[in-house]
């Protein structure tokens, strides 16, 4: 995923899910929702996870956010869904690790879609303890709004 | 009894008909559409007007709602007729209710008309990924740059029209209510021109659909402030792509662009 992102032109795949945007949405009667937001520019992440047996059986998210964005949600969520928690987690501690390789504003973009979906596990749990959370939000460290010398190291 | 299921349809068939005259090349079909879409828009917001009157919550779900990859002017026609007939079962007796109803009697009969003609088919190039523009010749780099763009654009002027809209809808200030009329007006030639382009491109997709923490603004002083930044982000786009991509016709269109946001900027301070 991250190579098709750092490479030069867009392919074919990318347009894909720049035209169709996989599992963008909402979901009805969501197991969690988790939100990444960054205040300073108002952009957001929001994950829906319907989950059953530790299987996450149906995932959506939305966004406000640049195409970035939509195309790391649009793969991240093809990636956990139908999979287990655990191996939920693992593609998020994958993804966290070659984040280096991509540009400032993608690490930025991927952190957002990746916080939302484990701010939608910890809903899921506190949900599970009866705590009457609607949704879960995590407030981003790094905002989205890329300064000069941020372009200049891309 | 108008219920928000008739709105989202409404919605749904504004953008059906919308994109349908941006996939078709043939100026007078796209020319008619894009009127009859127009049309639409208006009932939208008559029937937001009526919803808010009648205390009923309405909101922008659209249900997975898909563009399909028609192959030809016949398929999207066909199609975008049997939406017309579908939403016309979901009309109530009240003046709005026949308004619309006539209108798309209307849009049936001319859409029925042109496809008893067969020299208003053609193949349709706007979903086959080509990423081209006829008679121009752009390097990888200005093709990514300009498809981005056209991706970032088109969805940021279809999320302007629709907040707006609502801001418009809620507001009891005659000043905003006309700002906001503005700037729908703007972003909707906005959203044409794009769409158009990205047609033309073959990468023409349906924005996506906007969450209701887009448009339900509970603090409009920074919504505007986060618009206002938006506006300088897409001016610097429009210039930089101006710059990059170096055409003669292009370039121009796009610093044309670039200067229209000065005067969006201008008007949304006036909210403040």
């Amino acid at each position: 995923m991250e190579q098709d992102l750092q490479s030069e032109e867009l392919n074919e795949e990318i347009i894909e899910h720049l035209m169709h945007p996989k599992n963008y949405g909402k979901l009805d009667e969501p197991s969690g929702v988790g939100v990444g937001h960054d205040e300073k520019t108002g952009e957001y992440v929001i994950f829906y996870l319907k989950i059953e047996s530790e299987n996450i059986q149906e995932v959506s998210f939305a966004t406000n956010g640049c195409q970035d964005t939509v195309v790391l949600g649009s793969m991240f969520s093809e990636m956990v869904k139908g999979d287990t928690i655990e191996n939920g987690k693992d593609a998020v501690e994958k993804m966290d690790q070659r984040l280096s390789g991509m540009t400032a504003q993608q690490q930025v973009c991927a952190e957002m879609v990746l916080t939302s979906f484990i701010a939608a596990l910890i809903n899921r749990e506190n949900r599970l303890k009866n705590a009457s959370e609607e949704m879960h939000v995590i407030k981003m460290k790094e905002s989205c709004e890329i300064k000069p010398e941020d372009e200049e190291k891309q | 009894m108008i219920e928000n299921t008739l709105y989202k349809s409404k919605h749904r068939l504004w953008l059906n008909i919308l994109f349908a005259s941006f996939a078709i090349e043939d100026e007078t079909i796209k020319s008619s559409l894009y009127d009859f879409a127009m049309i639409e828009f208006r009932h939208m917001k008559w029937l937001g007007q009526a919803l808010r009157d009648a205390d009923t919550v309405y909101n922008y779900d659209r249900d997975n709602m898909m563009l399909y990859k028609h192959e030809s002017n016949f398929d999207l026609l066909r199609f975008v007729l049997g939406e017309i007939k579908n939403t016309q079962a979901l009309y109530d007796t009240s003046v709005l209710g026949g308004r619309m109803s006539t209108d798309e009697h209307y849009f049936i009969h001319h859409i029925t008309a042109l496809l008893d003609d067969n020299a208003n088919d053609a193949k349709i190039s706007a979903f086959d990924m080509h990423r081209a523009l006829p008679n121009k010749t752009l390097d990888p780099k200005q093709t990514d740059a300009l498809t981005i763009f056209l991706f970032e654009e088109s969805y940021k002027e279809y999320e302007l029209i629709l907040v707006y809209a609502y801001m418009q809808n809620y507001t009891e200030d005659r000043l905003h209510f006309d700002i906001f009329q503005d700037l729908i007006d703007e972003s909707h030639f906005h959203l044409k021109s794009f769409g158009n382009m990205m047609a033309k491109m073959g990468i023409l997709g349906l924005p996506r659909e906007l969450h209701e923490m887009t448009y339900k603004i509970t603090d409009i002083e920074k919504f505007v402030k986060d618009g206002i930044a938006e506006e300088e982000a897409a001016k610097e786009m429009c210039r930089q792509l101006a710059a990059d991509i170096n055409d003669e016709d292009l370039s121009p269109f796009f610093d044309f662009i670039n200067f229209q946001e000065n005067y969006h900027i201008a008007l949304m301070e006036k909210l403040l």
